[in-house]
């Protein structure tokens, strides 16, 4: 067993921590403390000076553990570890007592505030004695990528990576590439057709040799860790037996998309009762082949577009969809613009217009005669079948709030801007790839303002609207930007792999599987031959669950060991 | 022609219900065996003998005392230090005697309750008779004494230095064997180890498939019909073998009975119940606190199952009311 | 001199501590009878932690997590939420009162929460007076 000598420092931060702890009187009493080779105060530990006492200190004086009493470890455990790491000293080594953020800063008796940085000191110093080095592992990061999804977002994504040299494996559930944005006609606010634009990505992708195009194919198992992932992918059309492949891969783009909502749902816009109440799908296909008219084969006189079915509702989905709204001022246009003589009522909440060219667009909107009718979230319009004397096909009665009055319009046809809602196996995707979902469905980020496409799971990123409701523009956004990420990891060659992870004991585990499942990283894998569990450590991301929950103790979480945190106890106790 | 030194044994009972000492007799033929090879100076159940023969002994002079049974009151006490004085070895048999064993539940309720319970206020006393035992009484001018009762249970390890410790209650013949060879042969591990068991869970020798531990519900074990080649645990019923040391021959999982964790935790573990609840609670499977509850609801009485053998071994000794 | 009860507290790092270290940039004050030992997560826990504490001579023990759902490790803090009410049981049994240990959840940005709920611990634990659990006197043989 080494000798220990154990530095310990305490900082003044100023007069952050002195003013209220005795500084010099903690420093003292850690002096005394066994197998404490030196104590030493500064004004602010952090800084280049300070960090150069401790470099010197390890190197001068054969330190094997250093102890930082200062601010919180979530301020500067990383400068400190890096300090030690300078010297010479394996970076975990280290341990820091709080004394600023949950000490001088929050107690006012300087007597009883010393008294307690003492105590915290004393369990820092305690528990660095049983403190290990630890090493980070590298593992080999696979070049080639996963695409989930064969829509705007996959498409995207797979000849980004593509055309940067890198082997992509396309998956696509249907039977064609496309998603969604094949079934639209022209977009807002610019008016691009999005047959252009999914043309131009088909191009591309046809052009470049490094993509395989899988349809009719879906993730049947992911296992492994980033850099190392093995997928088993199952193709099947219904006609023969459905076949399986493994590849292996070293990242996944989940860019499954979106549904939009059954606007059946709404039993008062009579979505499949009433013959010309469509979605706005349904309309976009009616703009695809040219020609705009009624189930009874002429054109509408008067066309009303609903905004809002089944988003900004609390009784289907509390979200805003987004795009509906730029979509429907641009039927708006486009009905206008076919048939001029045709009236087009506008029936909405509120007009989210926030992107690039939008206002403008709303503007250009108001222009060509639209009736905009406002209406309450809590007060949608209905729709009711027009009796004969009535000179339309339906009646829709609208609580109208700019003028304050009910009122009720007539419609031949009848567009319901129905929402977006995340796929019904929207579940079963996040749980393959070991991602959460929000209470929406929607795959959840690993920040949502800081990281937007990745996840908590290294390796796994997501793209589009799978990840929300948004438009052309961020899906395309969002895709580029998951393959950059990934292109930087293939960069770099290998991946280091924290050397903080649970490690299980094969002496003293007896196969009892209480651990495997509790795993939210499913980072515990059985060997059934053996009869022993063992962790991936790329994969453990150190939560300490299966370390608490092992009821033979054979699980050891690193850095966080239960010798650790009971020495610790008895410091802050003593 | 000079005559091989026979072992000199003595086996003593504390706080027990006699069952180890009948675990040393199911060793069959085999205690025949111990017979003839070893002198057995002193075992109340089977053999004469007094408390002034073993006094008599010089000290360290017993090559192995087994004493199982905890300790309970002033006698067992004095018989523990007795025996700790004249023996070279002494073995700590049983769980009452390592970790406190099921007269350790007692450590629960006060030693008042305990003598009211039961001498006073039952329904097979008779009403009126205050009757309680005394640890001294007077009778015809003489002074009668009889062992004080302790305030709670001790492990033998409390009490006296302890040499080795074989788990179980009782310890399988098969074990009692092992360990009397291992003494005659002179091949033992280094003091304080446990012996006679092995260093991994019951759930190592078990031979029941273990798939998928979550718990939706828990069943008593007459609830439901189980199935004999699935985990007890996840069927549902209460089994302690994923805490517990092994060596017993999973004699009780084999039975169709859960574990009842009397071999104690395993090494590295130091209280055997609150790890055996992070376990079992870690698996039930919900995120509903009402719903928790609810399941958890069908464990009739947690603690005295955690700590059905190891109350006094825990960390917390006993009960700490006022 | 008034009782002042030593408080261990076993906080998460990503919300719990987080919000503790807010309640300190915040400089809202609390009392200082809490110490508090940082882990990852809530389900680092071992309930094992909470009786050795209180055998060291802890007077309370405080245990912080995310909220329900909000774990950075997706489910760690029900891990915790499952284990307590079983801790619970068992501490009632070892005559300890319900009020010297408590779980609780405090997210990143309740740093007066956390400030409010040290200082309402502490004071139940001061009415309580120290903890019965004495230990030196775990092995008194003056005991019997």
């Amino acid at each position: 067993m080494e000798e220990l000598k154990i530095g310990f420092y305490v900082c003044n931060c100023g007069t952050n921590i002195a003013h209220t702890v005795d500084v010099e009187g903690v420093k003292e009493v850690a002096a005394q403390w066994p197998e404490v080779a030196i104590a030493r105060s500064y004004r602010y530990m952090c800084s280049n000076p300070g960090q150069e006492m401790i470099v010197n200190d390890i190197r001068e004086l054969g330190l094997n553990r250093v102890v930082v009493a200062a601010c919180s470890p979530r301020m500067h455990e990383l400068t400190f570890r890096n300090a030690c790491r300078l010297g010479g000293l394996n970076p975990y080594l280290f341990e820091m007592a709080n004394i600023r953020e949950q000490c001088s800063w929050v107690h006012t008796d300087k007597l009883v505030a010393t008294e307690k940085a003492k105590a915290l000191a004393r369990g820092a110093v305690n528990r660095v004695r049983h403190h290990e080095p630890l090493d980070p592992l590298s593992a080999e990061m696979c070049p080639e990528t996963l695409v989930l999804g064969g829509g705007i977002a996959g498409l995207t994504a797979a000849l980004e990576l593509a055309l940067a040299g890198h082997p992509v494996h396309l998956v696509e559930k249907s039977d064609r590439l496309g998603g969604n944005i094949a079934r639209v006609d022209l977009t807002a606010p610019y008016f691009y057709s999005a047959r252009d634009l999914l043309a131009d990505r088909l191009t591309r992708l046809r052009a470049t040799p490094n993509v395989s195009v899988h349809l009719h194919t879906q993730l049947k198992n992911l296992s492994g860790f980033i850099g190392n992932y093995t997928a088993t992918l199952e193709t099947g059309n219904g006609d023969s037996a459905p076949r399986q492949k493994t590849i292996h891969i070293g990242n996944v783009i989940v860019a499954t998309g979106y549904k939009e909502f059954d606007a059946s749902r709404i039993t008062h816009y009579g979505y499949g009762k009433l013959p010309n109440v469509i979605t706005s799908f349904e309309f976009e296909q009616m703009l695809r082949s040219g020609r705009i008219q009624t189930q009874s084969g002429r054109p509408p006189r008067y066309v009303a577009i609903i905004h809002c079915v089944g988003s900004r509702n609390r009784e289907f989905h509390s979200y805003c969809s987004r795009v509906c709204c730029m979509t429907a001022l641009k039927y708006a246009r486009e009905l206008k613009s076919a048939l001029p003589e045709c009236y087009v009522s506008d029936i909405y909440i509120d007009m989210h217009a926030f992107g690039k060219g939008c206002e403008d667009f709303y503007r250009k909107s108001s222009e060509v005669k639209t009736l905009f009718l406002m209406y309450g979230k809590n007060e949608q319009p209905v729709i009711r079948k027009a009796d004969a004397k009535d000179d339309c096909e339906m009646l829709i009665e609208v609580d109208e709030k700019l003028s304050g009055e009910r009122i009720e319009i007539p419609a031949d046809m009848v567009i319901l801007m129905v929402g977006m809602e995340p796929r019904p196996d929207a579940g079963e995707v996040a749980h393959l790839v070991n991602i959460s979902h929000d209470k929406d469905g929607w795959f959840i980020e690993s920040h949502p303002k800081l990281d937007p496409v990745a996840t908590t799971t290294e390796g796994i990123y997501i793209a589009g609207t799978c990840a929300a409701p948004k438009d052309i523009p961020d899906t395309v956004a969002q895709a580029r930007a998951a393959a950059a990420r990934i292109l930087a990891r293939i960069a770099k060659g290998k991946i280091e792999i924290d050397g903080v992870f649970a490690e299980v004991d094969p002496e003293r585990c007896s196969g009892c599987r209480m651990c495997n499942e509790l795993c939210p990283y499913s980072a515990i894998e059985f060997d059934a031959q053996a009869k022993r569990s063992h962790v991936i450590p790329a994969v453990c991301k150190a939560c300490g669950c299966c370390v608490a929950a092992c009821p033979s103790g054979a699980i050891k979480g690193r850095h966080f060991t239960d010798q650790q945190i009971y020495a610790q106890i008895e410091g802050v106790l003593a | 022609m000079t005559e091989k030194k026979k072992l000199q044994i003595a086996l003593y009972w504390g706080a027990a219900c006699g069952g180890c000492d009948v675990a040393v007799l199911d060793t069959n033929e085999f205690i025949l065996d111990v017979a003839a090879a070893a002198d057995i100076r002193f075992w109340p159940i089977a053999v004469d003998g007094k408390y002034a023969d073993v006094e008599a002994l010089a000290d360290g002079e017993l090559d192995l005392a087994i004493f199982n049974g905890a300790v309970r009151n002033s006698e067992n006490q004095q018989v523990a230090e007795l025996l700790r004085r004249k023996s070279k070895i002494l073995v700590a048999f049983g769980s009452c005697a390592h970790l406190g064993g099921i007269p350790g539940l007692a450590n629960l309720v006060k030693r008042e309750e305990i003598l009211t319970t039961a001498y006073l206020a039952n329904a097979s006393i008779q009403s009126g008779n205050r009757t309680i035992p005394c640890p001294e009484t007077n009778c015809d001018g003489k002074k009668l004494e009889i062992p004080v009762l302790y305030k709670r249970v001790y492990r033998l390890a409390d009490i006296v230095d302890v040499d080795y410790f074989v788990p179980g209650c009782p310890p399988a013949p098969e074990q009692v064997k092992n360990v009397l060879l291992a003494v005659v042969q002179g091949e033992l591990p280094p003091r304080k180890s446990v012996i006679g068991a092995s260093d991994r869970t019951v759930c190592d020798d078990c031979k029941r498939s273990k798939e998928e531990k979550k718990i939706q519900r828990f069943f008593r074990p007459f609830e439901i019909i189980q199935n004999p080649d699935r985990c007890l645990l996840e069927q549902g019923l209460l089994c302690m073998g994923s805490a517990t040391r092994s060596g017993c021959g999973v004699r009780c999982p084999n039975s169709n009975q859960g574990c009842r964790g009397c071999y104690g935790p395993p090494p590295g573990v130091r209280d055997q119940g609150t790890k055996f609840l992070s376990a079992l609670a870690s698996i039930i499977d919900s995120k509903d606190p009402a719903e928790i509850e609810e399941i958890l609801s069908h464990l009739p009485d947690f603690t005295a199952y955690a700590y059905r053998f190891g109350l006094p071994a825990s960390i917390l000794q006993r009960s700490h009311r006022s | 001199m008034s009782f002042e009860p030593k408080i261990v507290g076993f906080l998460c790092n990503w919300c719990s501590y987080t919000g503790a270290d807010l309640a300190g940039t915040s400089r809202i004050p609390y009392p200082a009878n809490v110490r508090i030992i940082r882990v990852m997560c809530s389900a680092r826990i071992d309930p094992t932690f909470v009786v050795q504490a209180l055998a060291q001579g802890a007077d309370a023990v405080l245990i912080c997590g995310c909220h329900p759902g909000d774990c950075h490790y997706s489910e760690g803090n029900y891990k915790a939420m499952r284990r307590f009410p079983l801790l619970k049981q068992l501490l009632k049994a070892y005559g300890v009162e319900d009020d010297r240990v408590r779980q609780t959840w405090v997210s990143a940005s309740e740093g007066q929460r956390f400030a409010e709920i040290v200082t309402d611990l502490t004071e139940r634990v001061r009415a309580l007076g120290p903890s019965r659990i004495h230990p030196e006197l775990l092995n008194d043989q003056r005991e019997r």
